[in-house]
């Protein structure tokens, strides 16, 4: 079978690129850590990657509204090729910055076929700082979003000053409509949050924590689900293996974060 | 041509800067505002066409679903405007991505004359509000003088078109560099120079110095190249290598302790070789995980067959006492860089923080340069940004409230690394440079920052400090250079590397070229921030951000294409000799030609008087406090108390998981609320080892004996590690002396000689615990003066001394991170252990100082008897045999009961009668028992079923069951050995006590 390539950007201030290539490893890829420049100079071609990762960080230092530069740079030096890119029915995450970035290049939400314009926003937390907190998030089934494909709900960390997600009412009840909403926080039985914090950390309209595109193919989200690519990652594992164990049942090991990256590599691997 | 461009968030979308504005001044200062906005201002210097201009604005400063934008002032209504912005010089981190980004989108490079700045104006609407109290808020909430300007406008002055008329913050020096000749005619001369300029030479060390360069060989030496008398840069530079901060000449001084009661007499000849070098060494030979100690940037020790870890410590206290937010930032950021610069460089994988800060409320007389509230919100903004941005979690960390903090409070910031353990076959803790290897300084540039950081931390913090060597740390950069680095490191490019931190150049290359035996460096070619620094100020400034490296010139070429795909400045300063001189130009002139030995040419070393009075000496009883009668209220009162609740608030404001290998956080429990004993980190992602972390600070015990202090400190930190699952055999050290002043003075200091003896009892006693606990301290620091002069009511300046400091921090390496352990009891009929004894010894005590008493049964360290425990324990661990532990710290079992309660959410069933009791100290009534705070303490929990095993396991320690994890009801209660019910308090209660004092905050 034919190696699923994914495309981890580096570089500029982004940070989460290490612990985003193991999880796609995990999840069966080869996990490719490329620095932005060396896409822009042309050295690394985006054709030969089937998966394109905007990872967390702080590109530019979040300078000038998060992921607005690095999204600036990429779209004047090589626009053209991540349109191209998508059209050919590639897959495109972002998480936390990288969603920044995708909101900003207008890859998100891809309203109308228009994969330039910037109609969605991520904004400072209500709560008006900074915050790393694990989330529940519940997970709409009826979205085409390939990386949620059989999972109902989740916990991943979010950690972020920017993750508010805000839109005018039209674009927010085109995106429910379209069932492009793909994430919600919620609380622990995965009833969305309705906006009660700090069940959702940042006063997201809607609770939305993460979207995708019409065709399900890109991608962007609040947490990190590469955040969680161990059981031990979870905050409650102690707790959990200790009732498991009185059970008599282990622990299970595959994390809800490796099954998400899994989804995207096996959908490529039956798709392309 | 200047222009400006303003952004704002559109009116429908909540301000966070202006509603934080709105709170602390109705919080801080009682000032009621109805409504403030911010605005951003990017100033432009640069000649632009309206229609470029246009493009800028709206392509990269605008978020058109968010904001609103304008070339000329936002009509944005108020009453007030306060426009803040940098001062010249001071580093804009917005400024410099602004023009990063306007450079690429338009393809037009900016000139040397060209730049961008940003600031800010805030328009506040507000009634009846008067120019002072604007001020007021100008001044002391959203600027500090020491990096910043302010203007006030009321809407009557304000000037539509020109707005805040914003001029760049250039910096113009208008001087033309050169390098002085300083006359060195008599000592009394030269220590006038040293006042004059700032040197703070000893007084001690001025004959060396003179004598040096009046030696006739040296003399004629440097006719050779033109020099006679010293420059100014050779005098900087042995000021800077012969400074506290960088020499510590307090811990390799001679003490003469003398006990005043008993009359013992001891000559101390070097703390540093007797009680931290001697002994790390010798457990070096005994442990074959330590792998490099004592001269790196950092401690070396082994993490798996194929890496090391790496950890050192720093303070950040003078710059932060004086700009919170910029030294706090700074700090951490430059402890990032000794990892970095450690061995041949290392990853960044984890840090921490510890923060001690005087009363927050405090509103007497007393002026302190911050505010005590400030200072600690500046500083924990500053290590969010400068941790968060690096890309690094800060797993852990501890602040602590005591009102002596108020003259000098103290910043720790910790760094860990981890790196492979080969380098192209080559061991990657070594490194050398060698003659023929180019200097390279790779980062940021220079400019007049930081110039006499290093004399000014070695002297307390008086009102001539000078301010200028507060700096604004810049992650963004560095982070960029650490990503280069280390692909540096793995092709070997780099045969040594080093960070310039205190000292700048002076400090890096000075030492780097003692190991090639000289160098020669060419000043003329460091990048420069702006034109006009003398030749001292480019060789000691202290700009942010750089790394000094050794390159092979067969290698340079690769070098510097990596540097230029990151995007990192790296410029050949100079190149590595075996000359045995340390010779420094500037174009064709030589501005210091000194031989690389002169450092050992017999500086003496410096004195110090250390009387101890002990406690009893000192007249320190126990006070009078007759049992409560309302335990409840007692307990819920002691969870409000500011060392005890919960700062829940400032971890989460820190990713404490990015990197993704985060296995035990900062907060456990049900809840995710409680602090937790020590972090646990996979920094190998792939590995399922993991590296265990704590940090303990009990300084209050310094009140009556620093020994004391230091050996619960230690204690303490290594039964964290061992709580979640540590092993004991491998407990790495570092230490972070923070000291008031010790050199008697019959006016300015007149306790230094105890002072002095307690930093002896100290060391003493940290050889005692390393010894016996067979810690090797990796890394360690000092930072001495830890005093200030306070401003009091009447233009009268107050002396405060820190409490005598140390925070000691931990490590060890777990083999499976899926045994570790938390500390929450986690299923009901769990039966609840105590582990170790209790005695007397509420001694400067979390209740004491409730009563504010000082009292004198400080706890005391068994360490023959812990061990052993501390050994049992970690066999229960790892058989798998305990559901939680739980180290008994700072409150004692009453506050640490309640704790574990919380973190369970399920009740707690208790009975002090069967607690391990020590009467050797005195009589245990229930308040004792309750909060007396004896060391060696740990609560597990049990499953029922391991009874038997774990009670074999334990059999010959002071430990018993003491109660039972219950869901029949979720309360903590407690029976008395002298009263039945105690303590019966519902989890929601306890709760409610712990958030009240810092709850509100986010």
């Amino acid at each position: 079978m034919k190696k699923v390539n994914a495309l981890i950007l580096t570089g500029f201030g982004l940070n989460c690129d290490n612990e985003t290539a193991h999880v796609f490893e995990l999840a069966g890829a080869k996990a490719h850590k490329i620095h932005i420049n060396s896409l822009i100079s042309g050295k690394i071609k985006l054709k030969d990657f089937q998966i394109f990762v905007f990872g967390g960080g702080f590109s530019w230092g979040d300078d000038h509204g998060a992921g607005v530069i690095q999204a600036l740079k990429l779209k004047d030096h090589i626009g053209n090729e991540l349109l191209s890119f998508v059209d050919h029915g590639n897959l495109v995450i972002g998480i936390c910055n990288g969603f920044q970035a995708l909101v900003n290049l207008g890859l998100l939400p891809g309203l109308d076929s228009d994969y330039t314009k910037r109609s969605v926003a991520i904004t400072y937390n209500d709560c008006g700082n900074f915050r790393d907190q694990w989330v529940h998030l519940a997970v709409n089934k009826k979205s085409p979003c390939v990386f949620t494909k059989d999972i109902d709900i989740a916990d991943f960390p979010i950690r972020h000053g920017e993750g508010k997600f805000i839109a005018d009412k039209k674009i927010i009840d085109t995106l429910v409509d379209n069932n492009q909403v793909v994430l919600q926080y919620a609380d622990k039985s995965g009833s969305p949050a309705n906006g009660r914090f700090p069940l959702n950390p940042n006063g997201s309209i809607d609770d939305i924590a993460g979207i995708c595109n019409p065709t399900g193919r890109i991608f962007g989200l609040m947490p990190h689900p590469e955040a969680y690519n161990h059981f031990t990652n979870h905050p409650d594992w102690t707790r959990k293996i200790q009732l498991l164990k009185r059970e008599g049942k282990p622990l299970d090991q595959e994390t809800i974060g490796v099954k998400l990256f899994k989804n995207g590599v096996d959908y490529i691997k039956k798709h392309i | 041509m200047i222009c400006g461009i303003e952004i704002a968030l559109k009116k429908e979308f909540k301000d966070a800067q202006g509603i934080s504005l709105k709170k602390k001044a109705a919080s801080y200062f009682s000032i009621l505002i109805q409504d403030a906005r911010c605005i951003d201002i990017v100033t432009i210097e640069s000649d632009f066409s309206e229609q470029q201009l246009e493009k800028i604005k709206d392509e990269i400063f605008t978020n058109p679903v968010t904001q609103v934008s304008s070339l000329k002032p936002l009509d944005i209504k108020f009453d007030w405007c306060i426009w803040i912005g940098f001062r010249p010089g001071v580093k804009d981190n917005a400024g410099a991505t602004a023009k990063e980004a306007i450079q690429d989108h338009l393809g037009k490079i900016f000139e040397p004359d060209e730049d961008i700045y940003t600031s800010k104006r805030y328009c506040i609407t507000a009634k009846g509000l008067n120019r002072e109290d604007v001020e007021k808020l100008a001044s002391e909430l959203l600027s500090n003088s020491i990096i910043q300007q302010f203007k006030v406008f009321h809407i009557d002055e304000w000037d539509r078109d020109r707005g805040a008329n914003v001029k760049t913050a250039r910096v113009i020096l208008d001087h033309t560099p050169c390098c002085e000749v300083i006359n060195i005619g008599s000592n009394a001369g030269l220590a006038d120079i040293s006042d004059q300029r700032n040197l703070a030479l000893n007084i001690l060390d001025i004959p060396v110095i003179r004598e040096y360069f009046l030696d006739s060989k040296v003399l004629e030496s440097r006719k050779q190249v033109g020099l006679k008398e010293p420059t100014d840069l050779e005098l900087e530079y042995i000021s800077q290598a012969r400074s506290d901060h960088c020499n510590h000449n307090t811990f390799q001084g001679t003490f003469r302790y003398k006990d005043a009661a008993s009359n013992e007499e001891a000559l101390e000849k070097n703390l540093f070789k007797t009680y931290i070098k001697e002994p790390t060494l010798k457990l070096k030979d005994q442990k074959e995980w330590v792998v490099s100690v004592l001269w790196d940037n950092a401690g070396v020790g082994r993490f798996d067959d194929e890496n090391n870890y790496v950890v050192t410590g720093e303070t950040h206290n003078s710059p932060s006492n004086m700009e919170a937010y910029g030294g706090a930032i700074t700090g951490i950021v430059g402890v990032y860089r000794d990892p970095m610069g450690t061995g041949l460089g290392s990853k960044l994988f984890m840090g921490s923080f510890g923060y001690c800060v005087g009363d927050i409320n405090y509103d007497g007389p007393l002026k302190p340069p911050l505010h005590p509230r400030r200072l600690l919100d500046g500083v924990i903004e500053g290590v969010k940004d400068g941790g968060n941005k690096s890309g690094v979690p800060t797993t852990f960390g501890q602040t602590l409230f005591n009102k002596d903090y108020m003259g000098k409070s103290l910043v720790f910031v910790t760094a860990l690394g981890i790196m492979p353990n080969q380098v192209k076959g080559k061991p990657s803790h070594k490194k050398k440079t060698s003659p023929g290897d180019l200097i390279i300084m790779s980062g940021g540039r220079v400019g007049k920052d930081g110039i006499h950081g290093v004399t000014a931390s070695s002297e307390s913090y008086s009102e001539n400090t000078p301010a200028g060597h507060v700096q604004i740390g810049d992650p963004y950069t560095q982070k960029k250079m650490h990503d280069f680095l280390l692909i540096c490191r793995d092709e070997d490019l780099m045969p040594f590397i080093t960070d310039n931190g205190g000292g700048g150049l002076s400090s890096s290359i000075g030492e780097s070229a003692m190991i090639s035996n000289g160098c020669v460096v060419w000043l003329d070619k460091v990048p420069l921030k702006y034109e006009g620094l003398d030749m001292w100020e480019i060789w000691i400034s202290e700009s942010q951000e750089r790394m000094t490296i050794a390159v092979k010139p067969e290698n340079l070429d690769r070098f510097m294409e990596l540097s230029a795909l990151h995007e990192v400045e790296s410029t050949v300063i100079g190149e590595y000799t075996n000359s045995g001189k340390l010779h420094i130009k500037y174009k064709e002139e030589t501005c210091a030609y000194v031989d690389m030995d002169l450092l050992e040419k017999g500086f003496p070393s410096w004195e110090f008087d250390a009387v101890w009075l002990s406690p009893e000496t000192r007249g320190l009883t126990e006070p009078v406090i007759g049992s409560p009668s309302d335990f409840n209220k007692l307990l819920l009162k002691m969870l409000e108390r500011p060392n005890i609740a919960s700062k829940e608030w400032i971890i989460r404001q820190y990713d404490h998981e990015v990197q993704g290998g985060s296995v035990i956080k900062p907060l456990v429990g049900v809840k995710h609320n409680i602090p937790s004993d020590a972090s646990v980190t996979r920094p190998v992602i792939t590995s399922q080892k993991g590296l265990a972390f704590s940090q303990s600070l009990l300084p209050w015990y310094s009140k009556i004996d620093a020994y004391h202090m230091m050996t619960c400190t230690i204690d303490e930190a290594v039964r964290r590690l061992m709580a979640v699952g540590g092993n004991f055999d491998h407990i790495g050290g570092l230490d972070n002396f923070c000291w008031p002043t010790i050199q008697f003075d019959p006016k300015n200091n007149p306790d230094g000689k105890f002072k002095a003896a307690q930093l002896v009892r100290a060391c003493r006693a940290l050889k005692e615990a390393c010894e016996k606990y067979e810690i090797p301290l990796l890394s360690g620091k000092d930072s001495m003066y830890v005093d200030g002069h306070i401003q009091g009511e009447f233009g009268e300046r107050v002396k405060m001394s820190a409490m005598e400091t140390i925070q000691f921090s931990a490590t060890s390496v777990i083999d499976d991170v899926s045994k570790c352990l938390t500390m929450e009891p986690k299923v009901s009929g769990d039966l609840v252990y105590i582990l170790g004894a209790t005695a007397n010894e509420l001694g400067a005590s979390e209740y004491y100082e409730l009563f504010e008493k000082t009292g004198i049964n400080v706890p005391r360290v068994d360490f023959d008897k812990f061990k052993d425990m501390y050994k049992i324990i970690e066999r229960a661990i790892t058989n798998e045999l305990v559901a939680s532990c739980h180290a008994v710290a700072r409150g004692g079992l009453g506050v640490h009961l309640s704790y574990m309660a919380m973190a369970g959410g399920l009740g707690i069933e208790i009975s002090l009668s069967d607690l391990p009791m020590d009467t050797n100290r005195g009589n245990l009534f229930d308040e004792i028992l309750l909060y007396s705070e004896s060391a060696g303490r740990f609560i597990v929990t049990i499953a029922p079923e391991n009874k038997i095993k774990f009670e074999t396991l334990i059999k010959d320690m002071p430990a018993a069951c003491i109660g039972m994890v219950t869901d029949k009801h979720d309360h903590l209660k407690i029976a008395g050995h002298y009263k039945d019910a105690l303590i019966d308090l519902s989890i929601k209660n306890m709760e409610k006590a712990f958030n009240k004092t810092f709850g509100e905050m986010i």
